[in-house]
């Protein structure tokens, strides 16, 4: 033979094969590697924020800063301060720096379950961007610390709901007797009869609306006699100015008489006798205008406990 | 060789010599071709075309390029023995020893066989020494 | 004399349990100079030539491009059942958020390579040891030292070789699998959600964990050669013990599976 056949290889292209898993293998790792580092923000700039907490307890190296409910940063360094607050560096990458605002509010929120989450609330996009070496406060919302107060204040509503509600309870007879009214507000006299108990009850209401519009009527006619004998000729009005005229009289005569007694005052101790006199004179026009008074009384029908007193 | 024992202290005696023995089988995984171009690719990083075709060059001076691709369970005793020989003979070893060359050819008649093959592969061998008990010393030709 | 007759029972399982203790002990030896020895000659430059480099070849070939189909499909139907389990129960929870990080953790990170591991531990770990123990107790090891061929370099170096990058391989195709299945499973046909899922996929597989995972993965690779090859050169000459061989070995493999997975789950979460 003139040159020697190779064997046929029992497996076909054995070395492709293996090249190509091989290939294929360390192209996987390779990119996988490059993918993740991509996916860590790694050849992407960014900005570090520091962010000062009371308690970063809950606060995970790697955890995302969601800027409405999107994560634009993540956890880098977690340190204390020196005034023994919590430092949480955040690192953000530039294209997403125009989300934080100098009036931006960050506040790490603890729900019941799952981790934490920072959140980013930026109100005002036009206020000045979050300066460099800005250090905002993180404002901690601890919503498992409410839960037993919640909780505790949930259970009074309920035990009061619990006690309004139980059977012979006011609610439930307050329920029943709205339930009589409205079933007696359908019948003949409507909402009265339902604020009244029964349909007789309200007719009655009914009647007595009826005679009050009749009395108000013949009170209207009333009133117009009225108006006449006061203040017409001849009329109560009249015959008081009479007896007003007759007063100033008396009154004219009390002070005549009252100069009289100052006249014997003078020379008291001579003429004393005569005092039990004049004493008398005064009682007497005092009774007179008090008459005077009392007929007015009687003529001028509003006036009440009217009394002239003697000082 | 009177016996067994004797056998083995020679062989021992002689750590540097490639022994063809019937304790010692072919890889199995392997074909004939393979087995013997396995020697220089291995000590001598020959590349596989090369080694196959030295292979199969000494397998064609022997006529034995039929059992080329057999495995070791498909061979018959004379193409199991070619292919142990020439897996010694292609390192060129200083000293090839035969061992038992009865066990080897149980249904051939070896001496004659042994004479012919090895007149074969005359250039390729340095020295070879053939193994066998005293009684079986009739059976060469005298030295 | 009296004292010695009594006591001769106890002395006696003292040293048959003994003996057995340090034939243990003395195995896992074997095993671990085996796998220093292996470790050594893998860096060692002698070691390649185009013999051991077809042996590494067919190895790769029969321990992964074989099963490539079947195993990639097996992978994608185990992640789909996975990721389903893991969205519907974190989503159930309200932890929906974390379904992914989930996945990413439980699946990709742990679960896949483990079983990659014990799958190929399984088909190609058993064939090893098999083959390594009849190469033993058929006397081929020394024929090939006979013919001035190191079966160590020969043989069992390049089959180490081979079966860690086939681990490597199924690996990273299998966790290729389940990330585009999960993506698929919780975003849908779709790419604007890349940035999400990158963002989480970026934040599990740190640098320093892919090193890990490649790491353990390559733990792996070597143990589901090593552990066959050095219960099969385990093996006495003698045709009955080539099952012994291989179950012992198989036994001690896959406890080594899981004192690897353990070990890497220890310093991940610890």
């Amino acid at each position: 033979m003139a040159r020697p056949p190779l064997p046929p290889h029992l497996i076909k292209h054995l070395g492709l094969k293996v090249g190509l898993l091989v290939g294929a293998t360390a192209f996987i790792a390779v990119i996988f590697l490059i993918y993740t580092l991509f996916a860590r923000g790694l050849f992407e700039p960014t900005r570090s924020i520091t962010l000062i907490a009371d308690d970063v307890g809950n606060v995970a190296i790697g955890m995302p800063l969601n800027f409405s409910g999107f994560p634009i940063g993540e956890v880098k360094h977690i340190t204390l301060t020196d005034q023994g607050q919590g430092r949480v560096e955040i690192e953000v990458p530039t294209k997403h720096l125009h989300w934080l605002r100098s009036t931006s509010v960050f506040t790490l929120q603890k729900s019941l379950v799952g981790g934490a989450k920072i959140r980013v609330y930026s109100t005002d996009l036009k206020a000045p961007p979050l300066a460099p070496n800005a250090t905002p406060e993180l404002y901690t919302g601890d919503i498992s610390e409410e839960i037993p107060v919640l909780v505790a204040r949930a259970k009074a509503l309920l035990d009061n709901l619990e006690r309004m509600t139980h059977e012979g309870s006011s609610l439930d007879q307050s329920l029943d007797h709205g339930r009589t009214v409205l079933g007696r507000m359908a019948g003949d006299y409507g909402v009265l009869e339902g604020m009244l108990g029964s349909a007789d009850k309200a007719k009655k209401v009914v009647d007595a609306i009826d005679r009050s519009n009749k009395l108000l009527a013949s009170l209207n006619g009333l009133s117009l006699k009225m108006d006449q004998r006061v203040f017409g000729q001849n009329g109560v009005m009249d015959q008081t100015d009479q007896a007003m005229q007759q007063v100033n009289a008396a009154l004219q005569q009390t002070r005549a008489s009252l100069k009289k007694a100052d006249a014997i005052l003078a020379n008291a101790k001579e003429a004393s006798g005569d005092l039990v006199r004049l004493r008398a004179e005064i009682d007497d026009s005092v009774n007179k205008v008090n008459g005077l008074i009392d007929e007015l009384n009687r003529k001028w029908p509003f006036a009440r406990e009217v009394e002239m007193k003697l000082p | 060789m009177a016996d067994d024992a004797e056998r083995q202290a020679w062989l021992a005696a002689k750590p540097d010599a490639v022994l063809i023995s019937a304790e010692l089988p072919l890889r199995a995984n392997l074909s004939v071709l393979e087995n013997i171009a396995l020697v220089p690719q291995y000590r001598s990083n020959a590349s596989a075309r090369t080694a196959n075709e030295r292979a199969w060059a000494l397998l064609e001076r022997l006529d034995h390029e039929s059992c080329a691709h057999l495995r070791d369970p498909d061979l018959s005793f004379e193409q199991r023995f070619v292919a142990k020989l020439l897996r010694a003979v292609i390192a060129k070893p200083s000293i090839i020893v035969i061992e038992r060359p009865g066990l080897l050819l149980p249904d051939t008649p070896y001496p004659r066989f042994l004479a012919e093959t090895l007149a074969k592969l005359d250039k390729e061998i340095n020295t070879l020494w053939i193994v066998d008990y005293t009684w079986h010393a009739l059976l060469y030709p005298p030295t | 004399m009296h004292y010695d007759r009594h006591m001769s029972w106890l002395t006696d399982i003292l040293s048959q349990s003994g003996d057995a203790l340090i034939a243990r002990f003395a195995t896992w030896g074997r095993t671990l100079r085996f796998g220093m020895v292996t470790l050594a000659g893998i860096f060692s430059p002698a070691l390649y030539n185009s013999a051991t480099r077809t042996v590494v070849q067919k190895q790769i070939y029969f321990t992964a491009w074989q099963i490539l189909f079947g195993f990639g499909l097996f992978a994608a139907l185990f992640s789909l059942i996975l990721v389903r389990i893991a969205s519907t129960a974190a989503q159930k929870y309200g932890l929906g958020d974390f379904a992914l990080e989930l996945i990413l953790r439980v699946l990709v990170i742990e679960l896949l390579p483990l079983m990659t591991a014990l799958f190929v531990a399984l088909r190609s770990g058993a064939a090893i040891n098999a083959e390594v123990a009849l190469m033993n107790i058929t006397n081929e090891i020394k024929a090939l030292e006979g013919v001035g061929i190191d079966a160590l370099r020969l043989e069992f170096l390049p089959r180490v070789i081979g079966g860690v990058v086939s681990v490597l391989a199924l690996t990273a195709l299998a966790s290729l699998c389940a990330l585009l299945i999960a993506y698929l499973d919780l975003y849908g046909l779709q790419a604007y959600s890349l940035a999400d899922f990158s963002r989480v996929v970026g934040q599990v597989f740190t640098p320093l964990l892919l090193f890990g995972l490649w790491l353990k993965c390559m733990l792996f690779g070597l143990a589901v050669t090593v552990i066959p090859i050095a219960a099969g050169l385990d093996s006495p000459h003698k045709l009955f013990f080539a099952p012994i061989a291989v179950l012992s070995g198989m036994v001690r493999l896959f406890f080594v599976l899981m004192l690897i997975e353990v070990g890497s789950l220890t310093i991940t979460y610890l």
